[in-house]
């Protein structure tokens, strides 16, 4: 047994000692070095407290020491790069735990009420951060699903979960049992609430709970150093977390709360589902319009849903001022009552001898050049004609599937009120824009006219890398779902022994945790003063011959800039359109996960190459 | 000693917030993942607590839960640790090559 004097003293150097091996993470050549001193300073701690208390020669310490110890070192030897994010959010939560069983034990031993209470404190802070974090690690591992899970009235469930928690805590602060399946179940509700992409902001958060989880357990136990370092923690994981915020611009409240990316969010899961199936999305929307002839539009419910007809309408106009015919097809069942679409659109004005009854147009999708389906589903369901037994079968239905190009404009790709799947969405002359009718309707109309005219096709790719001195590659989520980073790597390399200088510009919030581009690229030997952040590089984009956007999309959207009102207005951005060219490796083109259309798509200097990244970077290196 | 403990949590979190504030963001996952580690020092209140047990001879069940939290807090700083040393390894500059 030491004297209190001598802990704290003991204490303050080894708090000193950590706050000095962070504090050397800042530079690269030093940060390893700064781990080590951490964690020398954590094992010393370890073997302090054990002498403190007496128990040096207690198996019990012992064993757990030596099994935790040995699933860390197993567990991180295995884990993959690519699966750092859940290892991290599952690391995280076990510390939590740990701090929640902590608090239970000093409940049970202690007298003092102070300490009780803090101890529930802590109980709660340390449960939320286990399943917060399990959730988490879950979605982060595909094991949950990406998008935002949300419970009928799950705003009331979790207001309610606070307040008897709450209430649990002050009430009957040593009901431990009640008060850990409350604040296991709001860890739950709140982590389950929250999308793929904004999990480089949960994450961060929940590393600053577990640090808050312990510093508060510290305070009941009455341990210095443990609220000092959980005060460190906690502060890092909490500006890591304001960081993150500012990156995508959202702010903390609306991810927590949920709800407002749930649209975007729902069509970057389709879009996932659809990448399994195949890889058709090459063929070009913009370009199918601007050079049709005879359009016929084809409207249901999902149109009144999204209350699309008014953009409908511009859309039609704008296809006709660029000389194509216009017809709408009504389905008699199409909406929620009879002539239901009819309405609709007169209400805004489209004249009454374009739409047209299912027997009279039925024949002329065949000699059409795109069919274009807005939130209708059951009513150009092919099966209907083929799926004998299903419930549709025999059902009258509009041959949109006859026309050359079909463009679906749905939320989802899910089966119709029927249940039967609709073969049209993965018929090859298909091309799904799923979402909000209203967004992809807008989309739609900005690539015509703007479609890649046919000089700007025969830009020929492998004479830009060939003469580029300077080239900036700006790497994003998709090269981490693509595992391009190793490719990306022999790319750059091909390109500097042809005479090119290559940087990387790494936005704050590319990928899924904070630095995640940069753990990735350097796992592969890019030499990490390649990488620069944003801030640095920014201004070099004018100077550069080319700018490589691989599976990023939101992080480069000059909208942010320009499209007031929309949800990534004023977020910074990647200034990757000043680059006299811009080649964009990304999977398809749709919105990113702020659901806005990315401009940068359809200008003069950019040249898409559509697909996996790992192909298209790869077709890119035959220069 | 409650409030001196409470006023320690804050300096000492004002304190990290301007030392992190440094970090680059070419560093952020190692950080994030080193203060992961750094949160797993909760086993120091579970070795206090197991001390506690250890000398009143309390329940089984009291035992279990305290090799538990030592388990469970070891695994964070030791995976912690761990993980962030082999991401800090990776980082190679172009004259290391």
């Amino acid at each position: 047994m030491i004297t209190e004097t001598v802990y704290y003293i003991i204490s303050a150097v080894l708090v000193l000692g950590v706050l000095i091996g962070i504090s050397m993470m800042s530079k690269v050549k030093s940060a390893n070095n700064g781990n080590t001193i951490s964690a020398i300073c954590t094992l010393i701690a370890i073997l302090v407290v054990m002498y403190n208390c007496e128990i040096l020669t207690a198996w019990q310490a012992w064993l757990g020491l030596a099994i935790g110890a040995v699933i860390g070192v197993i567990g991180a030897v295995k884990v993959k790069m690519i699966e750092m994010p859940q290892a991290v959010a599952l690391l995280n939560g076990f510390g939590g735990l740990a701090s929640a069983l902590v608090a239970i034990l000093t409940i049970w031993q202690t007298e003092d009420m102070f300490e009780i209470y803090v101890g529930a404190v802590a109980l709660v802070v340390g449960f939320v951060t286990f399943t917060g974090s399990v959730v988490a690690a879950g979605k982060l591992h595909k094991l949950l699903p990406q998008k935002p899970v949300v419970w009928k009235a799950h705003s009331f469930i979790v207001a309610i979960t606070i307040i008897a928690t709450v209430l649990a805590v002050v009430l009957c602060p040593d009901c431990i049992w009640l008060i850990s399946v409350l604040s296991a179940f709001f860890g739950v509700a709140f982590a389950i609430r929250v999308g793929g992409a904004d999990m480089p902001i949960t994450i961060s958060l929940l590393n600053s709970l577990s640090g808050v989880a312990g510093g508060i357990a510290g305070i009941a136990v009455g341990d210095v150093l443990l609220v000092a370092i959980g005060g460190v923690v906690g502060a890092s994981g909490l500006l890591l977390t304001q960081i993150m915020c500012r990156a995508m611009n959202r702010s903390l409240v609306s991810i927590l709360v949920g709800g407002k990316v749930k649209k975007s969010a729902a069509t970057q899961e389709t879009t996932e589902v659809i990448k399994e199936e195949t890889v058709k999305a090459e063929i070009n929307p913009g370009e199918i319009l601007s050079n049709a002839k005879k359009v016929i539009i084809v409207p249901g419910y999902g149109m009144a849903l999204g209350q699309a007809q008014s953009i409908v309408k511009t859309f039609a106009d704008k296809l006709e001022s660029n000389g194509a015919e216009v017809k709408y097809a009504i389905h008699p069942v199409a909406g929620r009552m009879p002539g239901h679409m009819n309405v609709l659109l007169c209400e805004v004005d489209v004249p009454y001898d374009k739409l047209y009854e299912m027997d009279a147009i039925n024949e002329e999708f065949k000699e059409t050049d795109v069919a274009i389906i807005i939130g209708a589903n059951d009513v150009v369901n092919p099966a209907a004609n083929t799926a004998e037994g299903t419930p549709i079968y025999g059902m009258p239905v509009l041959n949109a599937s006859d026309a050359k190009h079909v463009i679906v404009c749905n939320f989802d790709d899910k089966p119709g009120y029927a249940g039967v799947p609709n073969p049209l969405y993965q018929a090859e002359n298909t091309i799904m824009m799923l979402g909000d009718a209203k967004e992809t309707v807008t989309t739609l109309t900005s690539t015509i006219g703007n479609a890649p005219s046919e000089t700007k096709e025969e830009t020929n790719v492998t004479d830009i890398l060939k003469d580029a001195k300077k080239v900036i590659i700006v790497p994003g989520y998709g090269m981490a779902l693509g595992q391009a980073q190793s490719i990306v790597k022999s790319f750059a390399d091909k390109l500097e022994s042809n005479g090119a200088e290559v940087k990387y510009a790494i936005h704050p919030v590319a990928g899924r945790m904070p630095g995640h581009m940069n753990v990735l690229l350097c796992e592969v030997d890019v030499p990490y003063d390649k990488l620069y952040e944003m801030d640095a590089i920014n201004e070099e984009f004018k100077e550069t011959d080319v700018a490589v956007i691989i599976g990023a999309n939101d992080v480069v959207n000059p909208a942010a800039n320009t499209a007031e009102g929309t949800p990534i207005y004023g977020m910074p951005v990647l200034n990757a359109s000043d680059a006299k060219h811009v080649i964009v490796c990304n999977f398809d083109d749709k919105p990113g996960y702020a659901g806005v259309p990315n401009p940068l798509y359809q200008a003069e200097n950019t040249i898409m190459m559509l697909g996996d990244a790992k192909e298209t970077v790869a077709s890119l290196m035959a220069f | 000693m409650g409030i001196i403990l409470i006023l320690i949590f804050i300096v000492a979190a004002i304190v990290g917030y301007f030392i992190i504030n440094k970090v680059p963001t070419l560093l952020h996952t190692p950080l994030m993942s080193g203060m992961n580690a750094l949160s797993g020092i909760t086993v120091l209140g579970a070795l206090a607590a197991i001390a506690v047990v250890v000398k009143e001879h309390s329940s089984v069940l009291s035992a279990i839960i305290g090799i538990l939290a030592i388990v469970f807090a070891m695994v964070n700083v030791v995976g912690g640790f761990a993980v962030t040393g082999r991401m800090l390894r990776m980082f190679k500059s172009k004259e290391d090559k």
